[in-house]
């Protein structure tokens, strides 16, 4: 908001009912367009006696998106807190959850510092009912410090009861803001106008006290010869009193300036190139600035004046003007607005002045083509506004392109596809240089569409596209098409992650976030970034978990923390932190995935959060409550059309904790519906071992595990090996053969040390094979007592993260020394298993005390499990 | 609610010049005195249209009239 320009008088009674309302929590002023309301506030604002900072939204013409409006405000707002500048500019993004983003404009109100005046004007021009009810909620939980002031041209459906019955509403309307007599009178002195008390009252009478028409006047008055006959002529005159003394006023304009102000009046906001387009002649910004400075209802929009707009009032009378003078050319001005803004990368006004301009395909065409990247800017609701003003009859078929992605944004999945399958009729008789676009379009948009439905084959079939390279095209089709090949490089990436295709999956999800830096695409490169984590899983889990924590470092960055997009990396870590025993950590993990997946983001996620849950049950020995969640995991798969990776985990884990808690008969018969690929897995072997021990038979439960120790049946990863060899070792018990139990239970040790798994374990309920072990003759002491203090009840502490670069490195000899610290073997024992000399193992020590900097075995065993070194992932 | 067209009369304090018309292109202008009176076939949708109109352009509303009898038992909430 500028500060009110000079000639405006000082309206000291209204500035003090707005510092007498202030002490409140909410003013309305609810007046008719040309109140007055606007000035008053500024004038408010600037006085130079006010204490109070001031967040100013003047809300945009016709403003149906709910989450523009929202953005605008939160703008507005840090800028006034001065946290603009602190981390990155809030940003719209695809999936818009308005409740959190309100959550987030008042956690920035009650950090301001001091008293905070909100200011939304023209708020008449919200158009979105869901905006204007979450607006009523900001309002009933305002902050004390914060005092909100809203104007509007009528009254809103804003269920303010509540402060209105406590006090807490304060309002200001028409009669109040109307000009007396004596302001009347004030105003003319303060214009240096010289009229006669009866001219004053006979002004004052004519325009009954109406701000904007005593502006007007005011503006024709200021060095009129004869202001007695001015005044006497317009009471005279039956016309309305705003087109008369528009009419006066332009009359009395410059022919450059009257030319200058019908043709911008067609524009939203106007600057001194697009003016200079639209008259055809230069000079149009120092006529805007000089129209200011006069008040004549010119108002800049930046602190370096560049951007103008027109009081709504007389742009609209000026519009009508147009129109009457110079109708022919009315769609010609539109055109070259539209030219302007396209070439300026704003498409929403070139869409909207194409269309003013009746060229009703070429806006097709150009909302066509935008449309995708629209909705990844986050304005899918006012793509929908612009579908809105085509004509029923101009239905140009490529704008079912455009219905398809709206559907597509908004979840109506039937209805995208039905739209795509006419797009795609239409692109083949398509003229030839639209048929590329349409073509890069669809084929996108089908993938997508594959994706979320879970058509696997589908969205690899469509995938071919991305094969053909993108250069040798315009500029524009390179930036249109990158935003379509991040998106689809992402979808790809994610089913090639679901169908175990894993290579490429990582491969291809880091392309896209390549490409969506560079492009400047920060949601999608979040997107990838946290579907690379997931992706990762069967990676060395200190990689795994280092994506998934530089996901969610981005998305945080970005205040994209709760956001669905990074529900991948979020349950990702929680499952990670499960499998490695830290189920305290696991389980906030999975706290904060169910507070981002607040809206239906499809079977896929949901699946994944209910194996980590089931994890985390199983981990703490609460069988039934695991059942419960892998049977909801088992259900959402059957949704899924198309078999994914964690298919035959899901229900091997449903089956073995069936048996488990008492239920193999049914565990047996699901098992026997399976068809033999997925019977044949090594996933199905354990949960068959796992009913065959159950039922008494540790001869059948080995038989079943046979395959997998073969390497014969396929597993998803070593993770189910682990499980396999604890299920050999208990059948081994059970058949009274100590030794190969001992081998087996040291066996899935070793294959679970490089990530320090615990959860097979404590799934696997080998406690007393454990103990049965021999602590000395265990390379793997420190894995096993953590175990042990995990199955025993005791939570492994959440890890301090002290960074590595603190210590200095452990060679890899010192690490394998390392592992053999926690065990009470003496050095020359050590010596002695690792195949060195006592001096070697000496020097190896001495290095790790120094760089652990310990002073004993035990501080340094302590040291090394802070620091994870106990699991570093693979030996180089 | 009646979704049909009805005749309404709209008066306006003031004699509308020919832009300000332009904006009612589904209305006849006559004037009565000192004010202007719009007639026309709308519906409701438009109606609201118009009104929202006179809102815009700072028009100062005094009446508005039904002007075809509807129907022999009126509706609530219908008559304006």
């Amino acid at each position: 908001m500028a500060p009110a320009a000079p000639h405006l008088i000082d309206r000291g009674d209204l500035l003090a009912a707005l510092d007498r309302a202030a002490a409140r929590k909410v003013t309305i002023i609810s007046a008719p367009a040309g109140s007055g309301k606007t000035s008053l506030l500024r004038a408010w604002a600037y006085r130079s006696d006010q204490p109070h900072r001031f967040a100013v939204l003047q809300v945009q013409r016709d403003q149906r998106d709910a989450q523009q409006f929202w953005l605008a405000l939160l703008t507005a707002v840090r800028h006034a807190s001065g946290t603009a500048s602190r981390g990155e500019a809030p940003a719209a993004t695809p999936d818009f959850h308005e409740r959190a983003m309100v959550d987030r404009v008042l956690s920035e109100l009650a950090g301001h510092r001091g008293r905070l005046i909100l200011v939304i004007d023209d708020l008449h021009e919200l158009t979105s009912p869901e905006a204007l009810a979450q607006l009523t909620r900001l309002l009933t939980n305002l902050p004390g410090n914060v005092h909100a002031v809203l104007t509007t041209r009528r009254d809103l459906p804003l269920r303010l009861h509540q402060l209105r019955l406590a006090g807490e509403l304060a309002e200001i309307r028409a009669a109040d803001l109307r000009f007396t007599e004596r302001e009347t009178r004030e105003l003319l002195d303060a214009s240096g106008i010289a009229l006669s008390e009866a001219g004053a009252t006979r002004l004052h009478q004519r325009t009954e006290g109406w701000a904007a028409g005593l502006r007007l006047a005011v503006i024709s008055l200021a060095g009129h010869p004869d202001p007695e006959r001015f005044v006497a002529e317009f009471s005279g005159s039956d016309r309305t009193v705003a087109e008369y003394l528009i009419a006066e006023m332009l009359d009395r304009q410059p022919d450059e300036v009257q030319q200058l102000l019908l043709r911008t009046s067609l524009l939203d906001r106007v600057n001194g190139e697009l003016a200079d387009l639209l008259t055809g002649r230069p000079g149009s910004e120092g006529i805007l600035l000089e129209l200011e400075d006069a008040n004549a209802f010119v108002i800049s929009l930046d602190p370096e004046r560049t951007w103008f707009r027109y009081h709504h009032l007389f742009a609209d009378l000026l519009r009508l003007e147009l129109r009457r003078v110079l109708p022919e050319e009315v769609p010609v001005l539109h055109q070259r607005a539209a030219g302007w803004f396209i070439e300026h990368g704003q498409i929403v006004d070139a869409v909207r002045h194409t269309q003013a301009a009746g060229d009703w395909p070429g806006a097709a065409r150009l909302l066509a083509d935008h449309s995708f990247s629209l909705t990844l800017d986050g304005q899918t609701q006012t793509i929908q506004a612009l579908l809105q003003a085509f004509p029923p009859g101009a239905g140009h078929p490529e704008l079912a392109l455009v219905h398809a992605t709206v559907d597509l944004a908004q979840g109506r999945l039937g209805e995208a596809a039905a739209h795509l399958a006419v797009a795609e009729t239409y692109t083949e008789t398509a003229p030839p240089d639209r048929q590329r676009r349409l073509h890069v379009a669809v084929a996108s948009l089908k993938l997508s569409l594959a994706r979320r439905r879970g058509h696997f084959a589908g969205v690899l079939e469509q995938a071919k596209f991305l094969a053909s390279p993108v250069s040798g095209q315009s500029d524009e089709d390179i930036a249109l098409s990158s935003d379509l090949r991040v998106m689809a490089l992402m979808n790809l990436g994610i089913v090639e992650a679901w169908s175990l295709g894993l290579p490429q999956a990582e491969r291809h999800l880091r392309e896209g976030a390549v490409l969506a830096r560079r492009i400047g695409r920060p949601y999608l490169e979040v997107a990838c970034l946290a579907q690379l984590g997931f992706a990762s899983k069967i990676r060395p889990f200190a990689i795994t978990r280092r994506r998934c924590q530089e996901a969610i470092a981005l998305a945080d960055r970005y205040g994209w923390g709760a956001e669905p997009i990074v529900a991948p990396a979020l349950v990702t870590l929680a499952a990670n932190s499960v499998w490695t025993g830290e189920f305290d950590e696991g389980e906030r993990w999975l706290q904060r995935t169910e507070r981002a997946l607040q809206t239906d983001t499809g079977p896929g996620i949901r699946l994944l959060v209910h194996v980590a849950s089931g994890m985390l049950q199983a981990g703490r020995g609460r069988r039934h409550e695991a059942l419960e969640e892998f049977t909801a995991a088992e259900h959402l798969q059957s949704q899924l059309q198309g078999s994914h990776a964690l298919a035959n985990q899901v229900t091997g884990w449903l089956l073995a904790t069936q048996a488990r808690v008492g239920l193999p008969g049914e565990a047996r018969a699901s098992l026997a519906a399976l068809d033999d690929e997925r019977a044949g897995s090594g996933e199905m072997g354990n949960a068959r071992a796992v009913i065959c021990l159950a039922e008494g038979n540790p001869a059948a439960a080995l038989v079943a595990v046979q395959d997998a120790l073969d390497g014969t049946a396929p597993v998803i990863g070593y993770v189910t090996l682990v499980e396999t060899h604890l299920l050999a070792g208990l059948a081994h018990r059970d058949l009274g053969d100590q030794r190969a139990a001992n081998q087996a239970a040291e066996h899935a040790l070793g294959l679970a040390e490089p990530d320090r798994l615990v959860l097979p374990f404590v799934m696997t309920g080998v406690e007393n094979l454990l103990e049965a072990l021999p602590r000395h003759a265990t390379a793997h002491a420190a894995l096993l007592t953590d175990i042990l203090d995990v199955v025993h009840g005791l939570s492994l502490a959440a890890k301090v993260q002290s960074s590595l670069a603190q210590t200095e490195e452990l060679s890899p000899s010192e690490l394998r020394v390392l592992r053999y610290l926690p065990t009470n073997l003496s050095r020359p024992e050590i010596a002695n298993e690792l195949s060195v000399s006592v001096n070697t193992v000496n020097t190896h020590v001495r290095n790790i005390y120094a760089k652990l900097q310990a002073r004993d075995r035990f501080s340094a065993v302590r040291r090394a499990r802070e620091l994870r070194l106990l699991s570093a992932g693979p030996m180089r | 609610m009646d979704p049909a067209p009805v005749r309404y009369a709209i008066r306006i304090h003031g004699h509308l010049g020919a832009a300000v018309l332009s904006a009612f292109p589904a209305l006849v202008a006559q004037h009565l005195g000192a004010d202007t009176v719009l007639t026309g076939l709308l519906d409701r949708s438009a109606l609201f249209g118009v009104l929202a109109e006179v809102d815009a352009l700072g028009l100062e509303l005094l009446e508005i009239s039904q002007l075809t009898p509807q129907r022999r038992s009126p509706k609530s909430g219908d008559s304006c």
